[in-house]
C-alpha cells in the first residue's frame, strides 16, 4: 500500500484531460440545468393552469422522470432513439438531451409544489381587484414560487450534478472519462478516484457559489 | 415462469423479459441491504447529532456533509477499484457495492432524520427534563414517537432514490437489472434493440419506484392535514 499521487500530477498531460473534463462537466451541467429549468417551468405552467390533457400528460412525464434511473434514460437516448429515427448525434448531445429531460422532471414538480403553495387569500384578492389570470400567474405566484423553491431547486440542481458522471459511459469526455482513461494509463485507481472526488466536490461548491450569487443579483433584491 | 412468458411474448421478448425480471432481484436485494445497512448507520450518526458534545456534533454533521458530496459513482469506483488496488485485495463487486449504497444511504437518511427530531419543538425536550425521566427515555417516549411522524414521508420517498442509485452498481460488474438488460441491448439478437431494452428497464424501475412515491405522496398528505 503506497499512494503515489505525484504519478498523476506531474503529467501536464493529465492535468490538461482532468481541466478539460472538468469544464465539459461544468458546462455541459450548466446547460442542461437552464434548459431542463425552462422545460420544467412549462410543464409547472400546464399543471398549474390544468389545461386538459396536457396537464395528465406533464404529470406522468414527471412521474416517469422521477422513478426511472437517470442511466436507463441515458441510454435510451444516446443508444436507443437514435437507432429507432435514425439521426446521428455527437455523444454531447445525446448527454445534454437526457440530462435536460432528467433535470426537468425533478426541477417541474419543485416549481408545482411552489405555485401551489401561493396562499389562495393572496389569488382571490388579486381576482378581486380584476387581475386577469395570466397577470396573477406572473406577478404573484411565479415570483414568490421562485423566492420559496430557490433553495430546494439550487440542492436539487447541485445534487443532479452529482449524478452527471454516469455521462462518460456514452462516450462523453467528462470529469469521469477523464479520470477512467487516466486510470486505464496509471493503474492508480486509488489516486485517480479521490481526486476525481475532490474536483466533483469543488465544482458542485463553485455552482453553489454561483447560484447564491444569482439569487442575491436577481431574486434576492425583491425580498429585500 | 419462462416458459409462461414465452408463450405470452414470444421466442427473443419472452425469455428477455424473464432475464430482466429475473435479475430485478438482485437490484431489490441490494436496494434492502443499502436502506437497512444504511439505516443502522444512519440511526448511529442521527444519535451523534444530538449530542451535547459539540465535537461528536460536528463529527457527525461532517460525515453527513462529506457523503453527501461525494457522487455515488466516485464511492462505488473507490470501493470497487480504488480501495481494491491500492490494499491489494479481490473485493467483489456485492461487497464494494453495497458498502457504497450503505455509506451513500446513511448519509442522506442521517440528515432526514436530524431533520425530523429538530422538527420536534424544544420545549418537548425541556418538558422530559423537567420531569426529569433522562435524556435516553426522554428520546424514546416522547421526541422519536413525534419525529417519526415527520420523517416517515422522506424516509419511504429516498428508498426511490436507493433503487435508482442501485443502477450504477452494474460500473463495476454488480449484475443485477441494469447489467443484463445493457448486455440484452448490446446483444445482436433481433428484437433486443436498445430501443425496447430500456424502455422495457424503465418500466419494471419505474413499477418497483413509483408506488413508493406514492406512498411517501400519501404519508405527507396526511402528515400536512394532521398540522
Amino acid at each position: 500500500m503506497e499512494l503515489r499521487f505525484f504519478e498523476l500530477y506531474r503529467s501536464a498531460e493529465y492535468i490538461q484531460l482532468l481541466a478539460e473534463g472538468a469544464s465539459v462537466s461544468f458546462f455541459i451541467t450548466v446547460s442542461a440545468g437552464i434548459f431542463g429549468f425552462v422545460l420544467a417551468f412549462g410543464l409547472a405552467g400546464l399543471r398549474y393552469f390544468e389545461v386538459p390533457i396536457a396537464n395528465i400528460l406533464a404529470a406522468a412525464y414527471v412521474d416517469f422522470i422521477r422513478n426511472t434511473p437517470l442511466i436507463v434514460q441515458l441510454f435510451f437516448i444516446a443508444f436507443g432513439m437514435p437507432l429507432l429515427f435514425g439521426y446521428v448525434w455527437p455523444f454531447w448531445c445525446h448527454a445534454l438531451l437526457a440530462l435536460s429531460i432528467n433535470f426537468s422532471g425533478y426541477f417541474a414538480e419543485i416549481l408545482r409544489s411552489g405555485f401551489a403553495s401561493t396562499p389562495k387569500g393572496q389569488i382571490e384578492a388579486a381576482a378581486a381587484l380584476n387581475l386577469t389570470q395570466s397577470t396573477i400567474f406572473k406577478a404573484l405566484i411565479v415570483p414568490q414560487a421562485l423566492i420559496k423553491m430557490y433553495p430546494s431547486l439550487s440542492s436539487q440542481f447541485i445534487f443532479l450534478f452529482l449524478t452527471t458522471g454516469i455521462i462518460s459511459e456514452i462516450g462523453v469526455v467528462d470529469l469521469t472519462h477523464a479520470g477512467l482513461f487516466i486510470d486505464s494509463r496509471t493503474f492508480r485507481s486509488f489516486e485517480v478516484f479521490i481526486t476525481l472526488t475532490v474536483l466533483y466536490c469543488l465544482i458542485a461548491l463553485g455552482l453553489k457559489a454561483i447560484l447564491q450569487v444569482t439569487y442575491q443579483k436577481t431574486l434576492g433584491r425583491r425580498v429585500a | 415462469m419462462e416458459i409462461l412468458l414465452i408463450d405470452i411474448f414470444d421466442k427473443p421478448h419472452g425469455i428477455i423479459i424473464f432475464q430482466l425480471l429475473a435479475a430485478t432481484r438482485f437490484t431489490i436485494y441490494l436496494s434492502l441491504v443499502a436502506f437497512s445497512g444504511g439505516g443502522i448507520v444512519a440511526s448511529m450518526i442521527t444519535f451523534l447529532t444530538i449530542s451535547h458534545r459539540p465535537m461528536v456534533r460536528k463529527f457527525a454533521q461532517a460525515y453527513i456533509w462529506f457523503f453527501q458530496s461525494i457522487p455515488l459513482l466516485m464511492l462505488l469506483f473507490l470501493t470497487g477499484l480504488g480501495v481494491p488496488r491500492l490494499l491489494g485485495l479481490d473485493v467483489n463487486p456485492w461487497t464494494a457495492a453495497s458498502i457504497s449504497l450503505v455509506l451513500f444511504t446513511s448519509a442522506y437518511l442521517a440528515e432526514v432524520w436530524r431533520g425530523a427530531i429538530a422538527a420536534v419543538p424544544s420545549g418537548q425536550w425541556e418538558a422530559g427534563f423537567a420531569l426529569n425521566i433522562g435524556f435516553v427515555s426522554t428520546l424514546k417516549k416522547i421526541i422519536l414517537p413525534q419525529a417519526i411522524r415527520y420523517g416517515l414521508a422522506p424516509t419511504v420517498g429516498f428508498l426511490v432514490q436507493i433503487i435508482k442509485g442501485t443502477s450504477l452498481a452494474y460500473i463495476i460488474g454488480f449484475s443485477d437489472l441494469m447489467l443484463t438488460g445493457k448486455r440484452w441491448a448490446n446483444a445482436p439478437v433481433l428484437g433486443s434493440e436498445p430501443f425496447i431494452i430500456f424502455p422495457l428497464m424503465a418500466v419494471i424501475y419505474f413499477c418497483i419506484c413509483y408506488p413508493l412515491a406514492m406512498l411517501a405522496r400519501r404519508l405527507e398528505a396526511e402528515d400536512l392535514a394532521k398540522i
